[in-house]
């Protein structure tokens, strides 16, 4: 079997008044060449003659598919836009969340961080050193120091790992962490699902089994 | 050519022009040349705890703008023939000096001393930064609590980003002494522990000094307590002294009181 598919507009009417339907008709009608006339209700012979002389096509008392209006379509293309775009920003924040835990632009640092200085850090810090009293570390990335910290931190990371004096000043994500719970020999404190979880990673003392 | 030592500190009041007066002394007594400096301007000390307040006629800051020879700005200890002294201006403030006319008077310095000492200011101000710019070495002074010790962590970091060794990618000795250890307090644990104090600072040790109430006394009356040989201060000032001298001392645990020692005997026959 052969066939065609094809769209066509259609122009659908009811006919109160002929000499208004003319009229409509005279002005407009190389406009509806391509169109399909649909006539819902009577037509007199009159107005069948006037379409036929006009040139146009038309069917009576039919019932069409409807299609979707212009108005319907912008709708569902703009629902269909806001989609994608969510779809794509939930990707793009996985995707930063998976870069920021694994590694996200490595300093490496061996000095001691002294009273009075200010590091700001871009990305992810690895320091072997301590941090004394009086100095600040501003990182954007994770933070692992591996001696004490007396000083401030403030680490908007996905996790940090480190252990604290009573006097450092720990703020993690904007929240400050309490530093009694970080005293271990180092600790890991990380954010899931808005939550501050710490665990000590290496306890103080390690009390061997005889 | 003689070591440049910027005596610093940080914090005030923790004894610096004490200890500069006593360890200039301590190294002219083990018969090295050896002149101590007074940078403090404006605020000069160092002349009344060396005896030498009636003698001062020219000071650091005429020497510099050429009012006055070094030959003739340089008092003379009366106490040993190989200590100078170099006043500062009482008059002036720390804003005179300039780093030029330091660097020349420290390499004039340097040419006829063995040891040059410089007693700096409180603080980190500019006053300071000049003490410490054309040092070769540093005597870093606390006190065994925790805010003389994050003033001078903070006095470090300065020394070891602005002194001009540091700049020519050299390294500036530096060297701690803990000065005002009570023993007992340090026994009872309210006292900082030398070891935790060098675990913050992290730079060597070169000598601890107790608490001795005869160094007021001393500085009182112009006669540096490395003099009295009773004294356990003076005594500590004459080890360091000796230490810089290059002689091998031991170090003193100043640490552990005889009152201590007497209290665990007693307490061995409870």
């Amino acid at each position: 079997m052969q066939s065609n598919q094809y769209s066509v507009k259609v122009f659908e009417t009811t006919i109160r008044d002929e000499a208004e339907f003319k009229e409509f008709f005279n002005a407009n009608h190389t406009l509806f060449r391509d169109h399909l006339i649909l006539i819902q209700g009577d037509m007199s012979d009159e107005i069948k003659r006037y379409l036929k002389i006009k040139k146009l096509q038309y069917l009576q008392n039919v019932n069409l598919p409807k299609g979707r209006s212009r108005k319907a379509l912008e709708k569902e293309f703009q629902i269909l836009e806001t989609e994608l775009a969510v779809t794509k920003q939930i990707a793009e924040a996985e995707l930063k969340k998976l870069s920021n835990k694994v590694q996200n632009n490595l300093t490496v640092l061996d000095g001691m961080i002294r009273s009075g200085r200010e590091l700001n850090i871009d990305g992810d810090l690895l320091l072997l050193n301590r941090v004394n009293s009086g100095a600040t570390i501003n990182t954007t990335g994770n933070l692992i120091i591996t001696q004490v910290v007396e000083g401030a931190i403030r680490c908007h990371g996905n996790f940090m790992m480190l252990t604290a004096s009573p006097k450092a000043n720990i703020v993690f994500n904007g929240v400050e962490v309490d530093n009694s719970q970080l005293k271990d020999r180092l600790n890991r404190v990380e954010l899931k699902n808005n939550e501050i979880i710490i665990t000590p990673v290496l306890k103080k003392d390690i009390n061997w089994a005889l | 050519m003689g070591i440049v030592i910027a005596v610093i500190s940080g914090k005030g009041g923790v004894g610096k022009t004490t200890a500069t007066a006593n360890l200039g002394l301590g190294i002219a007594l083990n018969g090295k040349k050896c002149v101590v400096v007074d940078f403090d301007i404006g605020q000069r000390n160092l002349d009344m705890i060396l005896g030498l307040e009636n003698r001062v006629v020219f000071d650091m800051v005429q020497v510099m703008d050429g009012d006055a020879n070094i030959k003739q700005a340089l008092i003379k200890s009366k106490v040993s023939p190989n200590l100078y002294f170099l006043a500062a201006s009482q008059t002036k403030d720390k804003s005179v000096l300039k780093s030029e006319l330091v660097e020349k008077l420290i390499s004039d310095l340097k040419k006829d001393f063995d040891f040059v000492l410089l007693d700096s200011p409180a603080g980190i101000e500019s006053g300071f930064e000049h003490t410490i710019e054309f040092a070769d070495a540093a005597i870093i002074v606390v006190n065994p609590e925790v805010s003389s010790i994050r003033d001078a962590d903070r006095a470090i970091g300065i020394l070891d980003s602005k002194s001009a060794k540091v700049k020519n990618g050299e390294e500036v000795l530096k060297w701690l002494v803990i000065n005002r250890i009570v023993a007992d307090m340090v026994e009872s644990g309210e006292m900082l522990r030398s070891n935790d104090i060098l675990e913050i600072l992290d730079i060597k040790l070169i000598g601890k000094i107790p608490e001795d109430k005869g160094v007021i006394d001393a500085s009182n009356q112009g006669k540096p307590v490395v003099l009295d040989k009773k004294s356990i201060a003076g005594q500590a000032y004459a080890r360091i002294a000796g230490r810089l001298c290059g002689q091998k001392i031991d170090m003193k645990n100043v640490e552990i009181s005889d009152a201590g020692l007497f209290k665990k005997i007693a307490g061995m026959f409870r």
